[in-house]
């Protein structure tokens, strides 16, 4: 047998070794059995050297491209194997539940309350505050609700016990009117957030675009729709020219916004005693139509009432504006068909994780 | 209130179905929250004759016959044989749909017909068809005396098909509150006019049994003083003698039990009657009970002098009086009392007395219309805690000037229904009949407003189809409203009280411009401002950071209990609270002054529904007194139990509950990612108020900022929480007030780390403060960052000592660190441990 003719022989045969190696180790042998310094392919090469000069050129050619070759394939079985040694003895089951870390989910009225906000703030809206405990000027009489106004029964209020000394600050001329100098005007628990309206009106001047999301209370006793404790957002804008067009425009755009395109909204003339005209707003969609009703009442607004503007030394005549407010509650209960309002105080959390 | 569609009829004319009126109402601003259908069961069902009868040919057994229904003749083939011409029977005709009988879910609904060629319109209808047998041979024939052409139901005796509305009527509106008030509504909507019903009175014309021939004037039989003209400014009084107390009539009765007022006998329904008509609450006595009239014929002997004396007066303080549900009331002298010479006899406006109701031997009766004032009936109402139909009208304001028409109407009705003779005349105490108000409406105005452009001339139609009346004499001042060559005054009726400035002009005119018609004007663009809208920001910022640490947010109840509070925090519990002087019960009976007694209602309530890894935050308010002021305050709190991971199934610590250091972890990773620097921990003794163990949170070394530690087992248990509780609560306030928001960038370091670990065994006392101290006490130059990463006890540890092991790691920023440079300092470092702590540092 010629030198050439040894070649493939021995490549055939270490190829079939290489591919017969079942792991890493064995691979390791056939490598060294065939190119290790003593493995047959080296001998071979060695020799080349004592081969006639005219088969040379042929036969190195001949035995370098083997060599590549095989080294080749060696690398490929190596990684093919290596491959195989990372992989776990038995496959993954990957519909085994990974390990989770769960995120804490801010609480659905929170969720509710920031889209509001985040709608009113598009057009140029900022979010105001104020305090839960009031006294009845900014409750009730600033809001033109005098003492034994009938309107004051449809908010049932939460008095405060008396504090000690004078207390809170009642900035407004018109109170010490209506409190005889040295008595404490009673403390009570916001029944809603118009109170804010007035605190604003009271230190800054038209014109004015706010919105007062926050906590009021109303004794009520706990059931399906009712907590004593809830929470409102009040929108209030004053400026020239302001007309009932512009709370429609504005209502529309904000429920449309929140509840989709679809909804149908509707003005139904009503009465607060703040606002003049005051409308009710009732809503209808697909939600609706499935909850058996045409319409379902979701907020309530109007027209500043001049007498607020007076008492908080707006000229009336000069500025006109609207005011509207409805319960985060109740929009939530809408949009994520929740029938208890007391779900919302009880943190349960399988009822805070869907949100 | 209830009013119904056929009551309303009597006052004005409307084509509109029940759904449509209910519908205008509401769009109107009267809004309707129920209608109900009743009656009516029997609805195109009447009585009709038959008058000819014959086989229809080519049938054994249907007849054709000509039939009279009252408004004319129809022709109905009928399958029944027993019956004959002349007969009277129930008679369905087309359109109408036969009562639904059990099982049935469709209305059967009578149309026009053909039978064999012959058409059929209508259908003589069967006991069974009718529904009022279960089976029944042949077609139901009626008595002789049933009326053809009167309705099925009215022969049985049943009320007529009506529609009932539940009105929600706003506080503004006491006229509503009136079935004339509502057709007033109507007759503004549609412009069809007002039909007041007709007063017309016999005066004592048939002189009574007993009484004699003469005729005989009210002002003979009663006087009225009123002894306080600012409670009550109007007072009348008219008397009828000689009434036949007894059940209403049909269409009295029906007409109240239909908005559910029970009928009690004619004299009193009728009272009731007027009132619910026009609105006016009435007041009827018992003549011959008044002290002074006495029971021995006292008509006989009116001479002269007055016998009885209606005295309008406040009760004195602590006056006793029993109102007709038979209470007895001790009445302050805030109370306005209707008296007669001797004693109370009825609660001004509210109620009337035991002592001189309408009762079974009744024969005179004395009506009463008055006016009394709103704010006074309101507060006597609610201190006695007794509201009635009348009280509900006065304290929203009657219309003075309907007294005497109310009075008036009332004798009509008890003449009527009750028979008797009316006393001549009437005794109408009213001082001063106000003025009218006259409003000027500039028409500009309400366009600028409402946002529509409103004819004036419209304007003006519509406030007058409310009775608004247009005063055109020059030079007259309107009692509000500015006068301009463009304004016109209006003089408003005496039952709007509702109507006061300009602004209520325009109200009512965008009420019946229908506010749907107002064109909505999208939003404009301007820009607001307010100091709290960053505020907002801010607590949504933290929000996001605390819900990436895994906490839920919570919202939890303002009102709590003081007990409870108590019982968590001990005797710490020292802050003044603020207490609801009207609490609702005593578990909601202060305002919370932490948020720590609501996260642990969550989290009983979590685990009381076997949720049981619970990790809660909540930012909100709390309350308390300080130097005699409310004071709200922002707080954030935590509080988590249970296992540290949801369920895994595989990992050594998979069980692992929840510890102080998961809480701690938490708080410091927020008040890191919030901008809070400088934030320390001191221990706070064993056993402080809720906890356990726990740690106040200082700013700058001093400024507390809360605390936080493991909630104490005993109080753990009664909150029904097995696991350790982990819970703290912050000054949110100060978080906001104290965090740096600014950020800057660092550039990131272009040379290499070198990192040294130290392992060691320090006392046990030995904090991990102190080691940081006594490594910064070292100065170690190029000391970049010092991590602990191992604490153990135990084996190979000696006892009453702990094996800490730390990493530190030195880098230079502006070159690369050798070996030996690092080796030099931290030797220094291991030095100055083993100096300052007797640290036994582990080569």
């Amino acid at each position: 047998m010629s030198f050439v003719e040894e070649i493939e022989p021995l490549k055939e045969g270490a190829l079939t070794e290489l591919k017969a190696a079942s792991d890493l180790a064995a691979l390791e042998q056939v490598r060294v059995r065939f190119l290790g310094s003593h493995g047959k392919f080296t001998a071979l090469m060695k020799q080349l050297g004592s081969l006639p000069k005219e088969e040379k050129p042929v036969a190195g050619r001949l035995v370098n491209q083997v060599k590549v070759e095989l080294e080749a394939a060696l690398a490929d079985r190596k990684s093919e194997l290596e491959l195989k040694a990372s992989l776990p003895k038995e496959p993954t089951d990957f519909t085994l539940p990974g390990r989770r870390r769960p995120l804490g989910k801010t609480h659905p009225l929170t969720q509710v309350t920031e889209d509001i906000v985040r709608i009113f703030r598009r057009i140029g809206f900022v979010v105001a505050d104020g305090p839960e405990i009031e006294n009845e000027w900014y409750c009730f009489d600033a809001l033109n609700t005098p003492a034994d106004h009938p309107a004051r029964d449809t908010q049932d209020t939460f008095y405060l016990n008396a504090g000690q000394a004078s207390s809170l600050p009642r900035s407004a001329p018109q109170s010490s009117q209506l409190q005889p100098a040295g008595k404490m005007p009673p403390r009570l628990l916001r029944t809603h957030t118009s109170s804010v309206q007035i605190r604003v009106m009271e230190k800054q001047q038209p014109p004015v675009r706010i919105i007062a999301p926050g906590r009021v209370y109303r004794r009520d006793n706990a059931d399906a729709t009712h907590n004593p404790t809830f929470q409102q957002i009040e929108g209030l804008y004053v400026d020239r020219g302001v007309t009932v067009g512009d709370l429609k425009g504005t209502v529309e755009h904000v429920f449309k916004e929140l509840l989709g395109d679809e909804v149908k909204l509707r003005f139904r003339p009503h009465y607060f005693s703040y606002t003049e005209p005051s409308y009710e707003i009732d809503f209808s969609s697909s939600l609706t139509r499935r909850m058996g009703k045409d319409w379902l009442e979701l907020a309530g607004c109007g027209m500043v009432h001049p007498q607020v503007f007076e008492n908080v030394g707006y000229d009336p005549e000069i500025w006109s504006g609207w005011a509207f407010g409805f319960g985060i509650e109740r929009i939530a209960m809408i949009r994520y068909g929740i029938n208890d309002i007391r779900l919302f105080y009880e943190n349960d959390v399988r009822f805070l994780r869907q949100f | 209130m209830k009013v119904t569609f056929n009551w309303l009829r009597q006052y004005i004319e409307f084509h509109w179905t029940a759904e449509e009126l209910a519908e205008r109402l509401t769009m109107l601003g009267v809004e309707v929250e129920n209608v109900q259908k009743i009656g009516g069961e029997f609805e195109g069902i009447v009585v009709a004759q038959i008058l000819t009868r014959s086989l229809v040919s080519g049938s054994d057994k249907l007849s054709v016959c000509r039939v009279q229904d009252g408004k004319g003749e129809r022709q109905i083939i009928c399958g029944a044989s027993n019956f004959k011409p002349g007969d009277k029977a129930a008679l369905i005709l087309p359109g109408y749909a036969l009562p639904l009988k059990a099982g049935e879910k469709e209305p059967f609904v009578i149309k026009v017909r053909k039978v064999m060629g012959v058409e059929s319109h209508g259908m003589l209808c069967s006991p069974k068809e009718l529904g009022l047998a279960e089976e029944a041979e042949g077609i139901l024939i009626l008595r002789d005396d049933a009326r053809v052409g009167q309705s099925f139901a009215e022969y049985l005796g049943r009320a007529a098909g009506d529609v009932v509305y539940d009105l929600e009527i706003t506080p503004n509106r006491p006229d509503l509150n009136s079935v004339i008030g509502i057709a007033r509504e109507i007759s503004a909507l549609t412009g069809n006019p007002l039909r007041m019903p007709e007063v017309t009175v016999k005066q004592d014309a048939g002189a009574p049994e007993g009484a004699q021939a003469s005729a005989l004037r009210v002002e003979d039989l009663v006087a009225v003083r009123i002894e306080d003209t600012e409670l009550c400014p109007r007072y009348t009084a008219r008397i009828v003698r000689g009434v036949a107390l007894g059940p209403s009539p049909d269409w009295l009765r029906n007409a109240l039990e239909k908005i559910g007022i029970r009928s009690i006998n004619n004299v009193v329904d009728v009272t009731n009657f007027v009132m619910m008509e026009i609105g006016q609450p009435l007041h009827a006595f018992d003549y011959r009970l008044l002290a002074n009239v006495g029971q021995a014929s006292p008509l006989s002997q009116s001479g002269g002098s007055t016998l009885a004396t209606m005295v309008i007066r406040r009760a004195a303080e602590g006056e006793k009086f029993t109102t007709l549900d038979g209470q007895e009331r001790t009445l302050t002298s805030e109370m306005l009392l209707i008296a007669d010479e001797t004693r109370g006899i009825a609660l001004a406006g509210i109620m009337g007395g035991r002592n001189t109701e309408i009762n079974a031997e009744t024969r005179d009766v004395l009506i009463e219309s008055a006016h009394f004032k709103p704010t006074n009936i309101r507060r006597t109402s609610k201190a006695l805690g007794l509201r009635s139909e009348s009280s509900y009208r006065f304290e929203r304001g009657a219309d003075l000037a309907i007294c005497d028409w109310a009075s008036r109407r009332a004798a009509q009705l008890i003449l009527e229904t009750a028979g008797g003779a009316l006393a001549a005349g009437v005794v109408d105490a009213f001082s001063k009949p106000p003025e009218a108000k006259q409003i000027a409406l500039r028409h500009t105005r309400s366009a600028a407003l409402l946002g529509v452009d409103i004819p004036a001339d419209q304007q003006t139609e519509y406030l007058h189809r409310l009775g608004l009346e247009v005063t055109t004499q020059p030079g007259i001042a309107p009692t509000t409203g500015v006068r301009t060559p463009h304004s016109t005054i209006f003089r408003i009726p005496s039952f709007r009280v509702d109507l006061k400035r300009e602004i209520d002009l325009i109200e009512e005119i965008g009420r019946l411009y229908g506010a749907d018609k107002i064109p909505s004007t999208p939003p404009r663009a301007a820009i607001g401002s307010n100091a709290y809208d960053a505020v907002h920001d801010e607590i949504a910022e933290a929000r996001k950071c605390l819900t990436g640490l895994g906490l839920h947010e919570a919202e939890g109840q303002t009102l709590i209990s003081d007990l409870a509070l108590r019982a968590l925090f001990r005797e710490r519990e020292d802050r003044p609270l603020i207490a609801l002087e009207n609490p609702l019960s005593s578990d909601m009976n202060v305002l919370r002054p932490s948020l720590l007694p609501g996260l642990l209602d969550s989290l009983r309530h979590n685990l009381s529904r076997k949720n049981e890894r619970v990790a809660l935050f909540e930012i909100g308010r709390v309350f308390v007194e300080a130097n005699g002021q409310a004071q709200e305050g922002r707080r954030l709190a935590f509080a988590v139990t249970g296992p540290r991971y949801p369920l895994f199934w595989s990992g050594n610590d998979r069980r692992a509950s929840f510890d102080i250091y998961d809480l701690k972890g938490m708080l410091e990773e927020f008040l890191e990612q919030f901008g809070l620097r400088g934030v320390s921990f001191a221990v706070q003794p064993e056993c402080r108020g809720p906890y356990l163990e726990s740690a106040a949170v200082l700013l700058g070394g001093k400024l507390p900022l809360g605390e936080f530690g493991q909630l104490l087992p005993a109080i753990a248990k009664q909150y029904d929480l097995r696991d350790a509780v982990l819970m703290g609560e912050w000054d949110f306030d100060a978080l906001l007030a104290r965090r740096n928001k600014a950020r800057s960038f660092k550039p990131l370091p272009a040379f290499p780390s070198i990192r040294r670990d130290i392992a060691m065994f320090v006392t046990e006392r030995t904090t991990h403060e102190a080691v940081l101290n006594a490594i910064k006490q070292a100065k170690p130059q190029a000391l970049e960052q010092v991590e602990l990463f191992d604490v153990f006890r135990g084996q190979n540890v000696p006892a009453g000592q702990k094996s800490v092991a730390y990493a530190l790691t030195y880098r230079q920023a502006e070159r690369t660190l050798t070996d030996a440079e690092v080796n030099t300092i931290h030797e220094k470092v291991i030095a100055h441990l083993k100096q300052a702590l007797q640290a036994a540092v582990r080569e």
